[in-house]
């Protein structure tokens, strides 16, 4: 008997806390957002169909509410500096702003969720940087059905549906990857010769920053050492490859099996062991830090050894470049970058037209690091 | 009579003293090295073998914790990401808080140590199974070092920068007048240190031996009339004290710790101990063969590219030896009855 009563007590405890939740959920919605196009799209819950959507966004005058941010996660700085940037842009702005992203970079599941959950919260317009663009296809449309306004920033959402995403604030990355090349290629043009070998580390073959960093790179390389007259071939990854028989250069690409540091570690560490390896880049800051820390034992990489090359900042690799171990690196403008989304994301929610920005990137090495222009960029 | 001449290598006194399962292991890891060494002429270099050891540091420290776990019939799956809380959360105090080096070191160890505690009380007094336990730790641990942080990564100092110091403990990297380097691994020398430390303390001391024998029967261990939750906490404590420890290997070889991350980390480490020669089910087990198991894995690990294997065979590899070294446990025990 008691047995009974208490199983009763608690499913009636589970029944009235789901009804609460989702009572909550409504009334939180509507709550901060003052914007009219959204009120009216606060009673649709989850994929409704609203074809009027986007109109009511751009009929709407008045205040902005939230603006929700969906980054790759937060677990490099410089994702810190992206958040810092818009904070103050939101600040200037008046809106409030909220910036979400998963644990780790190879978290895409969790990504998702996040998604759903910032469209739930009927924001006036979201920032999204895709770890995946196909695995957030579902809260894309969503969001575009719930006339929400997407931005994409840093990797943006690449492939992403006709209409989905407004504009993107993002580096240029397969510009950066070009830039890359070009400056790598004047520290190694004199070493180039038949069974030379360039690496590049990328951290994964997924991200649309990570994929174009490598694309820039590798076409830009592959042309310039070309127009010496050596053969070159791509080889290491599926996503990458582009295998040329006899050749006489070899760009040989590493991707880790997932997102961690001991394995992009060890990817460094074989390349730096095989001594026909004259350059090699790491095309983000994860890989860079991990070139650097693979090189502790064998010193290989510097001015008279293998060109080292690296992406963003971070004190290891910023360390490294002030030394002379990193031949030079390429940063991004994170700050930049946070302050014209929530610029673009404020634009959108209200209506008017907005257009992609490039953000730009500089190639930066210890001779100019501490240029006015760069360093407010080179963040720890 | 012939039975008793048959089987005359199990009688050899060297076999005896060692013990199969821990020769087995010794064997595959001599044949492990030889084989790679053959293969690569880069594998043999001694920047390779430091490299061996520097990725080897923080998965041993685990091991040697979750060990004792282990032997008292449980498991500890918190040990990967209270790893990276303790790292995380000391790391955030030098570079963020100003904290002393020093300090920051046995904060990240006395992180470990409370973990190790909580996991071990919630074990023996409330009476959780520690798989369950464990679990719910894993994911408060890898929750509090994120928001210990606010979800930002740390990164411990570099040797030649203030507080770098704490490097010498596991790696001295000196450059020469001439350029060169020498690479003394010094984490080496803490680990087996710490490994004979913690033999003593399994195999010699009363704590030692009474965790043995709770993992083997802990009813009748009880009914002997020894407090079996102080042994069983103890053990745990060991376990949380030495992924403290680890944390502070992997942020002086790695520098980066990032939030999230660790989950994944303690599978490998009880790989090591099940390679070894520590039985899941408890009252058996040895250091010795513990770290044995570590350099197994950490050979495989480093090994593989050096043929010309992409690193997602080394989990392949690793799963294949794992389900051997059981096989070898299981077979023995069956034959013994």
């Amino acid at each position: 008997m008691k047995r009974k009563i208490l199983s009763v007590l608690v499913a009636t405890a589970m029944v009235t806390t789901l009804l609460a939740g989702c009572g909550a959920k409504t009334e939180e919605a509507a709550a901060p957002v003052e914007e009219a196009a959204v009120e009216e799209a606060a009673p649709v819950e989850e994929a409704a169909v609203e074809e009027a959507a986007p109109a009511e966004a751009a009929a709407t005058e008045g205040e902005v509410g939230l603006i929700y941010l969906v980054s790759k996660g937060f677990q490099h700085q410089f994702w810190q500096a992206v958040y810092q940037g818009a904070q103050e842009e939101a600040a200037e702005l008046g809106v409030e702003i909220k910036m979400e992203g998963p644990a780790t970079e190879s978290d895409i599941a969790d990504q998702v969720q996040m998604l759903n959950n910032a469209v739930n919260q009927k924001p006036s317009a979201i920032g999204l940087a895709a770890l995946d663009t196909e695995a957030c296809l579902d809260g894309i449309t969503a969001a575009m059905n719930a006339g929400i306004p997407i931005i994409g920033f840093d990797s943006g959402v690449a492939n992403a549906p006709e209409g989905a995403i407004f504009a993107s604030a993002s580096t240029d990355n397969y510009a950066a990857g070009v830039l890359a090349a070009e400056e790598t290629y004047k520290l190694i043009e004199a070493k180039l010769a038949a069974g030379t070998k360039i690496g590049v580390l990328s951290q994964d073959a997924t991200g649309e920053s990570v994929l174009n960093r490598g694309f820039g790179f590798i076409d830009k390389m592959k042309e310039l050492i070309e127009a010496k007259g050596l053969k070159v071939s791509v080889e290491g990854h599926a996503k990458f490859e582009n295998k040329v028989d006899g050749a006489d250069v070899v760009i040989q690409v590493a991707v880790p099996a997932s997102v961690t540091a001991e394995l992009m570690v060890v990817d460094a560490q074989n390349m730096l062991n095989d001594d026909s390896f004259i350059a090699i880049y790491g095309s983000n800051q994860g890989t860079a830090e991990a070139l650097v820390t693979a090189d502790e034992n064998m010193d290989k990489v510097g001015p008279d050894g293998i060109v080292g090359v690296g992406f963003d900042a971070g004190t290891v690799i910023k360390e490294a470049v002030r030394s002379g171990k990193l031949a030079g690196a390429i940063t991004q403008d994170p700050l930049n970058m946070g302050r014209k989304t929530v610029e673009l994301a404020v634009k959108a929610a209200k209506g008017e037209a907005v257009e992609d920005v490039d953000t730009g990137c500089q190639w930066y090495t210890a001779d100019n690091m501490d240029d006015e222009n760069i360093a407010p960029n080179l963040y720890d | 009579m012939e039975k008793e001449q048959k089987v005359s290598w199990k009688n050899n006194s060297i076999v005896k003293a060692v013990g199969t399962q821990r020769l087995v292991a010794i064997l595959a890891l001599l044949v492990l090295i030889l084989f790679f060494s053959i293969a690569s002429a880069s594998f043999r270099q001694y920047t390779t073998f430091v490299s061996i050891l520097d990725a080897s540091y923080y998965i041993g420290f685990m091991a040697i914790g979750i060990c004792f776990a282990i032997i008292t019939g449980g498991i500890d799956l918190s040990i990967g990401t209270v790893l990276v809380c303790s790292s995380l959360i000391s790391g955030t105090l030098f570079v963020r808080s100003g904290f002393p080096m020093g300090i920051c070191l046995l904060i990240g160890v006395a992180i470990g140590i409370l973990f190790g505690l909580v996991n071990g009380l919630m074990i023996s007094k409330m009476g959780l199974p520690p798989f369950v336990a464990t679990l719910g730790s894993m994911m408060v641990s890898k929750a509090i070092g994120s928001i210990f942080t606010s979800a930002q990564s740390v990164t411990w100092p570099q040797a030649n920068q203030p507080g770098g110091w704490f490097r010498s403990i596991f790696k001295i990297n000196i450059t020469s007048a001439s350029g060169s380097q020498i690479l003394i691994p010094t984490g080496f020398l803490l680990l087996i240190l710490c490994a004979v430390i913690m033999s003593i303390v399994l195999n010699k001391t009363r704590t030692g031996r009474y965790i043995l024998a709770l993992g083997s029967n802990k009813e009748a261990t009880r009914l002997s009339g020894v407090n079996v939750d102080k042994y069983q906490t103890i053990a745990f404590v060991f376990s949380g004290m030495f992924a403290g420890i680890a944390g502070l290997a992997y942020g002086a070889i790695y520098s980066t710790l990032l939030p999230g991350a660790g989950s994944g980390f303690e599978m490998d480490a009880i790989a090591s101990v099940v390679i070894g020669g520590t039985s899941m089910a408890g009252g058996v087990g040895t250091i010795f063969g513990t770290i044995i198991g570590v350099y197994i894995m950490a050979v495989l690990k480093t090994g593989l590219p050096f043929i010309g294997l992409m690193n997602y065979w080394q989990q392949f590899f690793t799963g294949i030896v794992l389900i051997f070294a059981v096989f070898v446990d299981v077979f023995n025990k069956r034959k013994k009855n």
